[in-house]
């Protein structure tokens, strides 16, 4: 098996005539965790967003360039494939709030209307709730809406209807800014588990979190892919001023 | 400007004055040496007080930027730097006090032959010259300045390797004068490790400002 | 301060509460089983019933609701999924002055395009105009419930690999279920009680009816009709069928709260 698992080359996404990502290559290893940084409006996000196809879904947003899943062209497939392959996390943790617990890490499959035996649903919603260390605190409440759990329990039940989906790549858009320093702490020791299974990009305003988390981290200013590099050579000492003068907080 | 920024650029500033003040030290225990001068041997000795506080300081406020700020890259390097830098400048201040104390506690003078055929006086100023630059090339960020310290600490090593003959040689002459020339012998030994002092200083402030590391590495010398 | 919010208050209460009584009491005495299952009888025969008017208001209501639930709704989220479009502002202009046409011009309108081609009163054409008097009603109900739904949901369904026709069927519209059926029960409350519009469209029928194609009794029609008769005993049947009205109506309302509560999704 190749060892890159996501490859983009020149790609450029625009929000009508606004050209928010500029002529971005990266190369992104299969089973590593890459973190995506820099400063708001630097294109990072809507970066993230092109790789499932999700940024097409806006109005008047196009783009161009190539972006490669296991050297298939995105583009080329239908954009719920490249969905069921690549899962998102979002910023704000949003399970369905009609939906119970158990309803919601099988949301993929039910709410697409795939069937599956009673076995099956068992077995999926045990083992996304284990992976996301949620298993032990509500298998005995799985029933209950979705929504009466704490932040950070949302979150990892989000990161868990995603899992059950068994993407290969899982996108993660600023995951734990809405949480508590706890909630976060048990997130980023996820990545460490997931990334055994899962490609992980996760795009983040925190740049403590991207080192403590990545193998290798991008950093994007003004639309533009400034450096991507090993995390602990960006962080003692990185190549280009600009990702110097971020890092040490010269602007924000 | 940004907080860490203005905090770095402070304890630049604080290691610089440490540096001149120790520097002053150095001039200080030259100047008593060649006068055989007690009483500005005493002033180098209450003056060390100082040297020691500016240690602590220097050490608890780049504990509060690890702590507080997170450097990275440049930054850190720096911390990390001064941290090493702080202690170099400490260790020379000792010499200097180390020197005065001698000359507090000996009751014969030391001979201007002793003196001139030792070296110890030349050594001074060589140490001071390059601890002078060490400082200067801190402040300014001048590798290049930097990098010339190694050859000139050269001049250090050579007097301290012929150190034991020149006293073998220097007692078997002036019998009278044993015990000031093992005296100069130890001062000799001390000026030694200003050189090395001020050497590692250079490789802090070469790694801090270029990420590289030349300790232990004698290739990357130039 | 106080006394005069409490005493305005009150000033708006008791009406209602008068209202009440004074129908109840007025009303009460004519309802028996007669009432429900009989037909109005000639004057001077005892034993008439307003059954014709309670059967005609299930079927005319019945038939408005099927024609505007699904125009509305499907027209609410037109307009919520697509706020920027020059159609959804136009089609929401529309609405605003649809919502403000008095009922009796959509009667007069109906009785031009629907009642005269048809060569007849029916209870199809009575049906279409209170349709149309609904429609505004659940339309922005449907897209104020759908709008406060936050995007992070639409986002979720589609990161999931959900066509955007089942994000609505299956994500959307069952997050927005209580908003959008307190729309509609609401809107059936509204149209419950028009007179106007029925005047010029299902007209009034002495008898049962059950063909759409055929003018047709409604509560409202029998109390305008028979209130200002000077028959007694029609004037009784009016009290009745007021009270009945109104009954309906405030159980509509009732209704309607409770099942918000009960498929109320906690966002």
């Amino acid at each position: 098996m190749e060892s890159t698992i996501i490859k983009a080359v020149n790609y450029n996404a625009y929000f009508g005539d606004n050209q928010v990502v500029k002529e971005v290559s990266m190369d992104i290893a299969r089973n590593s965790v890459v973190a995506v940084m820099g400063p708001s409006g630097c294109g990072k996000t809507t970066f993230l967003r092109g790789i499932n196809r999700m940024h097409e879904l806006v109005p008047s947003a196009h783009a161009n360039g190539k972006i490669w899943l296991n050297n298939e062209d995105i583009m080329e497939m239908h954009p719920i494939v490249v969905r069921l392959k690549i899962g998102m996390v979002f910023q704000r943790p949003n399970p369905f709030p009609n939906l119970s617990i158990h309803d919601n890490v099988l949301a993929g499959y039910k709410l697409n209307g795939i069937k599956l035996s009673k076995s099956e649903r068992e077995r999926i919603v045990e083992e996304s709730l284990v992976k996301v260390a949620l298993w032990k605190e509500v298998k005995d409440s799985l029933m209950k809406k979705g929504t009466f759990l704490s932040g950070g329990q949302q979150q990892r039940l989000c990161i868990a209807r995603a899992v059950a989906m068994q993407p290969e790549v899982l996108l993660f858009d600023e995951p734990t800014s809405a949480l508590d320093p706890i909630s976060t702490a048990m997130v980023e020791e996820l990545f460490k588990e997931l990334k055994k299974n899962y490609t992980l990009i996760i795009v983040t305003h925190n740049m403590q979190q991207a080192a403590r988390v990545s193998d290798k981290t991008a950093f994007f200013y003004m639309g533009e892919l400034v450096e991507y590099d090993d995390t602990k050579l960006m962080f003692t000492n990185p190549t280009d001023q600009r990702t110097q003068n971020y890092i040490t907080g010269r602007f924000s | 400007m940004a907080q860490i920024e203005v905090e770095i650029q402070h304890l630049k500033e604080e290691v610089v004055n440490m540096g001149y003040l120790v520097k002053a030290q150095l001039q200080k225990s030259k100047t008593a040496l060649t006068n055989f001068d007690k009483n500005l041997a005493r002033e180098i000795v209450i003056k060390e007080k100082r040297v020691n506080g500016y240690e602590l300081k220097i050490d608890r406020d780049c504990e509060n930027i690890l702590a507080l700020r997170t450097p990275v890259a440049v930054d850190l390097r720096f911390i990390l730097a001064v941290l090493k830098i702080n202690n170099n400048l400490e260790r020379i201040g000792d010499i200097a006090e180390g020197i005065a104390k001698y000359i507090i506690h000996t009751e014969t003078k030391f001979t201007p032959q002793l003196l001139q055929r030792s070296k110890v006086l030349q050594m001074l100023e060589v140490g001071i010259t390059i601890l002078e630059d060490g400082l200067a090339s801190f402040e300014h960020e001048n590798t290049i300045l930097a990098r010339s310290i190694f050859l000139r600490d050269e001049f250090l090593d050579e007097v301290n390797f012929q150190a034991i003959g020149f006293t073998k040689a220097y007692m078997a002459e002036n019998p009278s004068e044993i015990d000031e020339t093992l005296y100069i012998l130890s001062i000799i030994r001390k000026l030694e490790r200003v050189g090395d002092q001020v050497k590692n200083i250079a490789e802090e402030i070469i790694f801090y400002i270029e990420a590289k590391v030349l300790k232990h590495n004698k290739d990357l010398l130039p | 301060m106080r006394w005069l919010t409490i005493l305005l208050t009150l000033l708006c209460i008791l009406p209602l509460i008068f209202i009440l009584i004074y129908i109840i009491k007025a009303g009460i005495s004519a309802i028996d089983w007669n009432f429900i299952t009989n037909i109005p009888k000639p004057v001077g025969e005892t034993g008439g019933g307003v059954a014709n008017a309670l059967l005609g208001t299930v079927i005319i209501i019945a038939v408005a609701t099927i024609i505007a639930v699904p125009i509305g709704i499907l027209t609410g989220i037109y307009l919520s999924e697509n706020k920027k479009g020059k159609i959804a502002a136009w089609a929401g202009i529309c609405v605003d002055i649809l919502q403000g046409v008095p009922s009796i011009v959509i009667g007069i309108v109906a009785y031009f395009w629907i009642v005269r081609p048809m060569g007849g009163f029916s209870a199809l054409s009575g049906s279409i105009s209170l349709a149309i008097m609904m429609l505004p009603i659940i339309i922005r109900s449907t897209e104020e419930t759908l709008k406060l739904l936050p995007d992070s949901l639409k986002e979720a369904a589609y990161a999931l690999g959900m066509p955007t026709h089942k994000v609505i069927m299956k994500v959307i519209i069952p997050c927005g279920f209580s908003g959008i059926i307190s729309g509609v029960m609401l809107s059936v409350a509204r149209v419950a009680g028009e007179t106007a519009p029925l005047l010029f469209t299902a007209f009034g029928n002495p008898f049962i009816e059950t063909n759409l194609l055929k003018p047709m009794q409604s509560l409202p029609l029998l109390i305008f009709n028979y209130a200002t008769s000077s028959y007694k005993d029609w004037q009784n049947l009016a009290w009745g069928a007021s009270l009945v009205l109104l009954v309906f109506v405030l159980a509509l309302n009732l209704l309607t709260k409770l099942m918000t509560r009960k498929w109320k999704v906690q966002l």
